[in-house]
């Protein structure tokens, strides 16, 4: 066994304690220092995962796997973190509390990577626990402001709630294996197959997953986070954490309950259609930027469950890639909105709603840049060629025709196009409406946080073959001989 | 040897009671105390099937779950504690800013 391998999240862990502990002895006005040495901390941890892409092995008797799937997702989340951490260096400027903000997000980052290698179902659940108790903390990390309070509140009470219903439906599933081992369930999943328990645990941990992917009808909680959290917060939610339970959905699914394929598959179908089509319609009446955000996340986890629907090597691979751009795209719109909330707080401290669409009146000509980047990543999410969201979708929209799911592909279509109006009315919002507002300096930390997204967004538009090629490796692990 | 339909039985009876409270109660106390009921079901599910099957994963799960539902207590409690400051109340219909 090689500790090597273990290096990106040892690297994390020295990371988050050493800026808890610094964080002690320094006044409140040098604390911006902690920012930088978590985003070095970050950077290293990046670097190393990257060096190590290609090994395989296992750790700890089985129960972590380094492959490229954990490989890929572990990028993403170290991704998403890399931005949520440049942002936070001016969101988290003069609070008491800067290093409690910067170790919560690295430690639930952490549990977001060991669900990514997980190969223990015992494994799975602590680092999924982890990665949930730290983003609880964090989504009320505004304790004198009743909305962050609020979503922190809910989605404490739906996150334990969740974690119950995954915890009894691993019962089970131990129970009629004799395994938490992910290979070996697969390998003795016979039990479950000839026992209605078998469907049970199946429909408790869907339940448990969905909740954390917030596919409807386990939403309830998710629009209103993301919309009371701080908005870099909300971005490690809706890009970090999510992926987290569609990462631990592909391994406990495809890989360990494979043989109930027939059952979860039409489950997903429901779930997929149900979702992106909810998501959609309701996105479309939001004028709180955050909260439609939300909605159009709800979409997109639609999107991405349509790989468990396929089942091909393609589709997955397709899944992967927008898991990545999801990151880049999604992180990078809540930044934005991040931004325009800052500034809009600065000017008026007692603004109600600062993320209202009203705030973005006449942004492009107060924050060029800003709304610039703003632009490029709603238009990702909606699809528009050349840009991430636009591969992906490519990829998993025709892998669906191919598979013969005409009519999943058709709705998944009709709901992109459904898409385009909000984000649209985002950007007219932001150019076309008149104002007479004036050019605003932007935070700095912000618009780097920005730029990095931009490129991530654009590189993987303009130049896709590498990171498809890397999502179909990915792929392979959870299907080696494809089906 | 007590049959684990017994134990399992149980646990779903206990499970339930955990859901419905947590569906029906409106206080953040209650609350918590419906998930920590769920939480134990399912601990005992898992000893019991370790049992049962002569396999100790079982109960080394259990022992970090039962480690993890009071992480997750610590957590509720400081969310409530907020709650209660802010509001003087921790009943949560009450605290519902957030809606479309």
């Amino acid at each position: 066994m090689d500790l090597m391998l273990l290096a990106p999240e040892l690297t994390l862990v020295v990371t988050g304690l050493a800026v808890l502990l610094i964080g002690l002895f320094i006044p409140v006005g040098s604390k911006k220092i902690l920012g930088f040495l978590a985003t070095l901390g970050i950077l290293a941890a990046l670097a190393l995962t990257v060096t190590s892409l290609g090994t395989e092995a296992t750790m700890f008797d089985e129960t972590l796997s380094i492959d490229a799937l954990s490989q890929f997702f572990k990028i993403v989340f170290l991704v998403v973190l890399l931005l949520v951490s440049i942002a936070s260096i001016k969101y988290t400027e003069g609070s008491d509390n800067t290093e409690e903000f910067f170790s919560l997000a690295i430690f639930a980052t952490i549990g977001m990577m060991f669900v990514a290698s997980a190969n223990d179902l015992m494994v799975l659940f602590v680092a999924f626990e982890l990665a949930s108790l730290a983003t609880y903390a964090l989504a009320g990390f505004e304790k004198n402001n009743p909305r962050s309070i609020e979503a922190s509140m809910k989605y404490f009470m739906i996150g334990s709630l969740s974690a119950a219903l995954l915890l009894f439906g691993i019962s089970f599933i131990y129970g009629m294996t004799g395994t938490t081992s992910i290979p070996a369930i697969a390998a003795n999943a016979g039990g479950l197959v000839t026992n209605p328990i078998g469907i049970v645990a199946l429909v408790l941990m869907l339940a448990g997953f969905g909740f954390k992917i917030a596919l409807v009808p386990f939403h309830m909680w998710a629009p209103d986070t993301y919309q009371g959290s701080p908005s870099v917060v909300s971005a490690l939610l809706a890009a970090g954490s999510k992926k987290m339970g569609i990462v631990a959905a592909f391994k406990v699914f495809i890989i360990a309950l494979i043989a109930l394929q027939a059952e979860w598959q039409m489950v997903f179908a429901i779930l997929a259609v149900v979702t992106m089509t909810y998501g959609n319609v309701v996105a479309l009446s939001q004028t709180s930027v955050k909260r439609m955000l939300a909605y159009s996340s709800l979409a997109q986890a639609g999107y991405i469950s349509m790989a468990f629907v396929v089942l091909t090597p393609m589709a997955l691979g397709g899944g992967i890639l927008y898991a990545l751009s999801h990151g880049f795209m999604k992180a990078g719109a809540f930044i934005a909105t991040g931004a325009v909330v800052y500034m809009v707080l600065s000017q008026n401290k007692n603004t109600e709603n600062p993320d209202h669409l009203d705030n973005f009146r006449g942004l492009g000509r107060r924050m060029p840049i800003t709304a610039l980047s703003m632009t490029i990543f709603v238009f990702a999410l909606a699809g528009i060629p050349l840009t991430a969201g636009y591969m992906s979708k490519f990829i998993l929209f025709s892998s669906t025709i191919q598979s013969g799911l005409v009519w999943l592909a058709v709705i998944a279509i009709l709901n992109s196009a459904l898409s385009l109006y909000y984000y649209a009315r985002v950007v007219k919002y932001m150019y076309f409406l008149p104002t007479d507002a004036e050019r605003v300096s932007e935070p700095l930390p912000y618009t780097i946080a920005l730029a990095v997204a931009v490129i991530g967004v654009l590189a993987i538009g303009f130049w896709p073959e590498p990171f498809v090629h890397w999502a179909m490796e990915a792929a392979k692990v959870l299907i080696p001989g494809g089906i | 040897m007590i049959p684990i339909e017994l134990y399992v039985g149980l646990a779903v009876i206990i499970f339930t009671i955990g859901l419905y409270g947590f569906m029906t109660q409106r206080s953040g106390i209650r609350m918590l105390m419906s998930v920590e009921l769920m939480l134990n079901s399912a601990n005992l599910n898992l000893v019991a099937f370790s049992s049962y099957n002569a396999d100790l994963t079982g109960q080394v799960f259990a022992l970090y779950s039962i480690a993890l539902a009071a992480c997750e207590a610590a957590i509720g409690f400081a969310i409530l504690m907020t709650i209660f400051r802010m509001r003087d109340t921790i009943n949560l219909d009450s605290f519902n800013i957030l809606r479309w």
